[in-house]
């Protein structure tokens, strides 16, 4: 039973739990060796650096090998309490972790010490960027992020489109532009595939890598770059609106929540507190909130 | 303590701070207003012109004669605001210097001494790089931004949507790592001197996200796809500041939309709009910057549901 109640603390420490004050020390240190670590990979990378400090980096990189495997076989072993037996067991929230994309970060961001002791001919430049996956981990403590990614997301079908728009658009400029230039510039555009990159650089940047030479190529140069500029401007759209739907959504969730609290006119603590989680969770500002507040009680009163 | 039991000389400190604070609209307090960002301006266009050298050879004799007069103005201006702060709590008694303290760690106050003290370091110190003293000189321009509130605006819809910021940030941190270090490793064997290490391949990486176009052509197929990637991340990466910064300021008129009809249902709920109160709400829709309009239509809304719940 002991052992079972360090289990499930440890569990709630890594988990990052507000319940407890050590969490937050623990995120805090786990990101500074993430960091830590990601330098010395690129100043590794500096030849003239490389020379000087070799061992030193050497050290390095073993304590923290040593440092993130304790940390994995930790997290493996303390999830095995998040399931109670009857629901499934130790295993289901190891496996769980384990198969999720931050426990395979962990996995894939240790294993390449290991991989080399016992593979010692790898390519070592492999294990480098194996190694800057590390910084993927601290991706776990940013909940922004998470919410980027769903409002991105929810829009998953306009950025489809957007994609689609931008294939067409590509490979209808590159032909274009390999019948126009095919002739004259034969190395840059001698086959569509290779005028599909210049398209891309030509729509993503605005500045084509090559100067086109006759009359058409240039005409389709300027049309391609324009075309460059509306997909920036779609892209950029089709962002902001996801961006103010999840904000009007996460209102809107807020407001019907603040609506039942208050349907029966009085406000316990528990009701005020799972409020402020709330507030906390969608990361509302204190004004947004007020202002939600007065909505509900005028529209109440009316 | 009332308006009638001040000596003259506290008369003349509060009307010193109404007067440089703004905060009541005169005639005198905008003729100063007008007076100090005038100077301001003609500071920045002298220190710019200053730095041709042809117009220095011929006019830097009357370069310098203009910025003595300006030091002088906005060392006047620095030592009344700072006497003249006393008198913000004035009621509450030693509280003299709370204001000033106050006035002098706001960022005004930093800006106000840092752009014109340094003059007088030259004159005491007179080996000073010219170069630093016109960095600091520059300084002045920001004494500019009391006056407008587009800074102010900007850093308030930053802090609401810090988190927003701080993700696209991070985003923007974590693929500057992995495709800086996969591009090293991709093209690094064939192009050794662009991509000769994780640092120089950072370079590249902002260069592309910046204006599109890194300046190095791949050599590998792999290195293409790369290009092409982080070329598309781009565009994402600009979307996607875009978005957050134009969602910050709807949000930030939203919520002040909301903040003006909450003191304009206050306002109408005795029935009665005193002149006080009117001019409260003038003075918030000019510091939140709403116009007419948007405030009669607020007024309408408030007052057809004042009509329906009565």
């Amino acid at each position: 039973m002991d052992i079972h109640s360090t289990k499930k603390t440890l569990m709630e420490i890594l988990d990052g739990s507000p319940a407890h004050k050590s969490s937050r020390y623990v995120e805090l240190l786990i990101t500074v060796v993430v960091l830590v670590n990601c330098s010395a990979v690129i100043l590794d990378s500096v030849p003239e650096i490389h020379a000087q400090h070799k061992h030193f980096f050497h050290e390095l990189e073993f304590w923290s090998v040593m440092f993130f495997t304790a940390e994995y076989i930790l997290r493996v072993w303390s999830l095995g309490a998040k399931y109670a037996a009857g629901e499934g067991g130790a295993w289901k929230g190891r496996r769980q972790y384990m198969f999720s994309p931050f426990g395979l970060i962990d996995f894939f961001a240790t294993m390449p010490h290991y991989l080399h002791i016992f593979f010692p001919t790898l390519d070592l430049r492999i294990l480098r960027v194996l190694r800057l996956l590390r910084i993927l981990k601290l991706s776990k403590y940013n909940t922004a992020l998470q919410d980027l990614w769903h409002a991105v997301n929810s829009e998953r079908r306009a950025f489809g489109s957007a994609a689609f728009l931008l294939l067409i658009a590509t490979i209808v400029s590159a032909s274009l532009m390999h019948f126009a230039e095919g002739h004259a510039q034969p190395e840059f555009f001698g086959s569509i595939p290779h005028s599909i990159y210049w398209s891309i650089v030509t729509i993503t940047s605005g500045y084509g890598n090559v100067e086109p030479m006759t009359k058409a190529g240039e005409v389709i140069a300027i049309l391609t770059g324009f075309l460059g500029v509306c997909m920036a401007a779609i892209l950029t759209g089709i962002v902001a609106s996801a961006f103010s739907n999840q904000m009007s959504r996460k209102k809107a969730a807020y407001q019907s929540q603040l609506r039942q609290v208050m349907a029966d006119g009085v406000m316990s603590d528990a009701e005020r507190e799972s409020l402020r989680q709330l507030q906390v969770k969608y990361r509302l500002s204190d004004a947004q909130v007020q202002a939600a507040m007065d909505e509900a009680k005028s529209s109440k009163s009316n | 303590m009332n308006g009638l039991q001040l000596t003259p000389l506290q008369r003349l400190q509060r009307r010193t701070y109404e007067i440089l604070d703004g905060a009541v609209a005169d005639s005198k307090s905008k003729a100063c207003e007008i007076f100090i960002a005038g100077l301001v301006v003609a500071n920045v266009l002298v220190i710019i012109l200053e730095s041709v050298h042809e117009l220095h050879v011929a006019y830097g004799v009357y370069f310098h004669y203009f910025d003595l007069f300006s030091v002088v103005v906005f060392s006047v201006e620095y030592v009344l605001r700072v006497w003249s702060c006393g008198i913000k709590y004035d009621p509450v008694p030693g509280s003299a210097w709370q204001g000033r303290r106050e006035y002098i760690f706001s960022p005004y106050g930093l800006v106000d001494f840092f752009s014109t003290v340094p003059f007088y370091l030259q004159l005491l110190f007179p080996g000073a790089d010219l170069r630093v003293l016109r960095m600091f000189r520059l300084l002045r321009i920001f004494k500019l931004s009391r006056y407008n509130s587009a800074m102010d605006d900007m850093f308030e819809a930053i802090r609401a949507e810090k988190d927003s910021f701080s993700s696209a940030f991070f985003l923007l941190f974590i693929s500057c790592l992995l495709f800086s270090s996969l591009i090293y490793i991709i093209e690094g064997h064939d192009q050794p001197e662009v991509f000769p290490s994780i640092p120089a391949a950072m370079h590249w990486f902002m260069l592309t996200i910046v204006s599109g176009w890194g300046g190095v052509d791949p050599v590998s197929i792999p290195g293409t796809v790369l290009v092409v990637v982080t070329q598309i991340l781009a565009i994402a990466l600009a979307a996607i500041l875009t978005g957050v910064v134009a969602t910050a300021y709807t949000a930030q008129v939203q919520r002040r939309e909301s903040l003006y009809e909450m003191e304009v249902r206050e306002v109408l709920a005795d029935g009665v709009v005193t002149e006080e109160e009117q001019l409260k709400l003038k003075s918030l829709q000019a510091r939140y910057g709403i116009t007419d309009e948007q405030v009669e239509a607020i007024a309408e809304q408030v007052r057809a549901e004042k009509g329906t719940a009565t």
